[in-house]
């Protein structure tokens, strides 16, 4: 019966294209045979008796485990898990690019509306995340994915794990060092949904400068760059912070206002960088808190979905797989749009 | 002199509760032998209560799919244990594992040396995982009567008062009829705030303990200011089927 099963679901994907290798998993994109849908398929790799094999993977377990019960429009919907031979895999949404390929892309231009649209899908997304007591602890530009027609979904949650728990110890070795929080660069073990909102601070920084914000070399190197902007902490804005394990103090900082850094953001999106982006954990804004903002109901209104900006890649895909009417007039019209480039 | 314990009684009470059991010698026995397994292994392995909730429910889920007389029962209670581990993110090593299962199985065997005996048994453990995974078609998380029962105890604390509370061991009772429950698989039949409450019931049973304003009439139970849905007679039944369970340990009249 169960094998039955199994050879079923390998003849319902059927692959397009490799898209990518990771660690522990090869991506594949693949077309489900029964809905017609583009899905990605992602196959965990399991070692070999040789290297010791500890079975099914710890981070595919969890993103199994986690998002079998979420089911959000912004986050990363699992459609299928099946097994074949030794190998688990995975069946997610496809989704076309990522936001760090959005940021990298300097032919895209990124307006407030179109940020405000980001953020929103985000915030959207991890609100829900977080009312149900997970937090996601490896948020990204390149964790949010996007799709051809401008839904933004929050990816990977191999880091993910439930909160809540008073007395659980977590580690602080979490998210990607460019967007982890003073708290845990500090060496936090308890912590909280803060920690998320601290990345997307830094990912709507990014957003804006086109450049990570704080791109340290080190953990050191990240501290020194946090407070180069904000200043150091002290027990007066951060009661507690002397006590965590790895505390040390840095040479003394002057704070920058965040107006000399962010010269084209309004005050509304400034105030909504200043509640995110705030060095006392406690004091960081919760989504929620955040959705409320009067950046989000101000005009401009965020961009919809259908007009926000594809990168290159994708365009270029897009073009192909349907060269409509329109474009050929235009290249006739321009001589084509190749030849407008130059070849070295 | 009640605050001394008395050692001597303590020894005498432990082997009572908890008879070494020569599992080479037992059956199947509907599932009770292998989450016995789980919680003695678990327990020497110092996994986190709800790590073995998770083990036993996932094997008991497990031999409801598939004929039980094809499987290893204890391969199957390891494999869960290691399984329950992951996905409670209370990790338990494959090694250490082996080393209580193997010493639970043969009582007074020195360690597994790292050879072709060991090998084979993590390779079985790992692939025993795989497929537990696929029969139980990759849904692993467990919805716990735990964490109700716990909100229950909590309201019920300022209910019947403090003097009461801390005389009566009503928490500890429930917390363990909701373990031991766990070693029949009838637990995946009900629904897990029915089962909180059913096991808190039995505790107030045990203790003879009344309820302060209210009173228990046809239509109207103590538990209905917790669970709506809950008719009195599955009450009685999820009770009863706790009781039952004690009667299946080996060695019990």
């Amino acid at each position: 019966m169960v094998n039955l099963n199994m050879e079923n679901k390998l003849k319902r994907y059927e692959k397009i294209e490799f898209l990518g290798e990771g660690q522990f998993a090869t991506v594949y994109k693949a077309r489900d045979v029964e809905t017609e849908n583009i899905v990605a398929v992602k196959k965990i790799k399991i070692g070999s008796r040789q290297e010791a094999q500890d079975g099914i993977n710890r981070t595919a377990l969890r993103e199994i485990k986690l998002l079998q019960e979420l089911h959000h429009k912004n986050l990363i919907g699992l459609l299928d898990v099946f097994g074949h031979m030794s190998n688990v895999s995975l069946v997610f949404d496809f989704m076309d690019t990522d936001l760090e390929v959005i940021i990298k892309d300097n032919t895209i231009i990124l307006t407030t509306a179109n940020i405000k649209s980001y953020m929103l899908q985000t915030l959207h997304g991890l609100e829900y995340l977080h009312l149900n007591w997970i937090l996601h602890r490896d948020l990204k530009p390149n964790n949010l994915l996007v799709n051809s027609s401008g839904i933004l979904k929050i990816g990977d949650f191999g880091l993910a794990k439930l909160y809540g728990s008073p007395n659980r110890i977590n580690t602080h070795q979490v998210v990607t060092r460019w967007y982890r929080a003073p708290e845990l660069l500090y060496g936090a073990k308890q912590y909280s949904t803060s920690i998320d909102m601290w990345a997307v601070g830094c990912i709507l920084a990014e957003l804006l400068l086109r450049l990570p914000l704080f791109p340290g070399e080190s953990d050191l190197d990240q501290l020194t760059k946090i407070f180069g902007v904000f200043g150091n902490p002290t027990e007066d804005n951060w009661p507690g912070v002397k006590s965590l394990s790895d505390y040390m103090e840095f040479k003394p900082f002057t704070p920058i206002p965040l107006k000399s850094i962010f010269t084209a953001a309004g005050d509304d999106l400034l105030d909504l960088i200043e509640s995110l982006l705030v060095l006392n954990p406690i004091k960081r804004r919760e989504c929620s808190q955040c959705l409320q903002m009067p950046f989000f109901s101000n005009k401009p209104a965020p961009t919809l979905g259908s007009k926000l900006p594809l990168p290159q890649s994708v365009r270029k895909i897009r073009d192909i797989e349907k060269p409509s009417l329109k474009r050929k007039l235009l290249e006739a019209a321009e001589g084509g749009t190749l030849s407008k480039r130059l070849f070295f | 002199m009640k605050d001394v314990i008395d050692v001597m009684e303590l020894q005498r009470e432990k082997t009572r509760k908890n008879p070494q059991l020569d599992y080479k010698k037992l059956d199947f026995n509907n599932g009770f032998t292998p989450a016995r397994f789980i919680f003695e292994c678990g327990m020497k392995l110092n996994g986190q209560p709800l790590t073995l909730a998770t083990a036993s429910v996932v094997m008991h889920r497990f031999f409801r799919e598939v004929d039980p007389s094809n499987y290893d029962c204890y391969l199957i209670a390891a494999s869960s244990l290691y399984l329950a581990g992951k996905v409670k993110d209370d990790p338990l090593k494959i090694r250490d594992i082996i080393n209580v299962s193997h010493n639970t199985l043969h009582r007074g065997s020195s360690p597994l040396e790292i050879g072709d005996e060991y090998w084979n048994m993590r390779d079985a453990i790992v692939q025993a995982e795989l497929l537990i995974m696929r029969v139980l078609k990759f849904e692993v998380g467990t919805t716990h009567p735990h964490k109700y029962m716990l909100h229950y105890l909590r309201s019920m604390e300022g209910w019947l008062g403090k003097e009461q509370w801390e005389t009566i061991p009503i928490a500890r009772a429930s917390a363990a009829f909701l373990q031991d429950f766990h070693h029949d698989p009838s637990i995946l039949d009900y629904n897990p705030r029915h089962l909180a409450i059913a096991c808190i019931s039995l505790a107030l049973q045990c203790y003879g303990v009344q309820l302060p304003l209210i009173e228990d009439t046809d239509d109207e139970a103590w538990y209905n200011v917790f669970v709506k849905d809950l008719p009195k007679d599955k009450h009685w039944e999820i009770m009863e089927k706790i009781m039952e369970t004690y009667n299946k340990e080996p060695g019990s009249p």
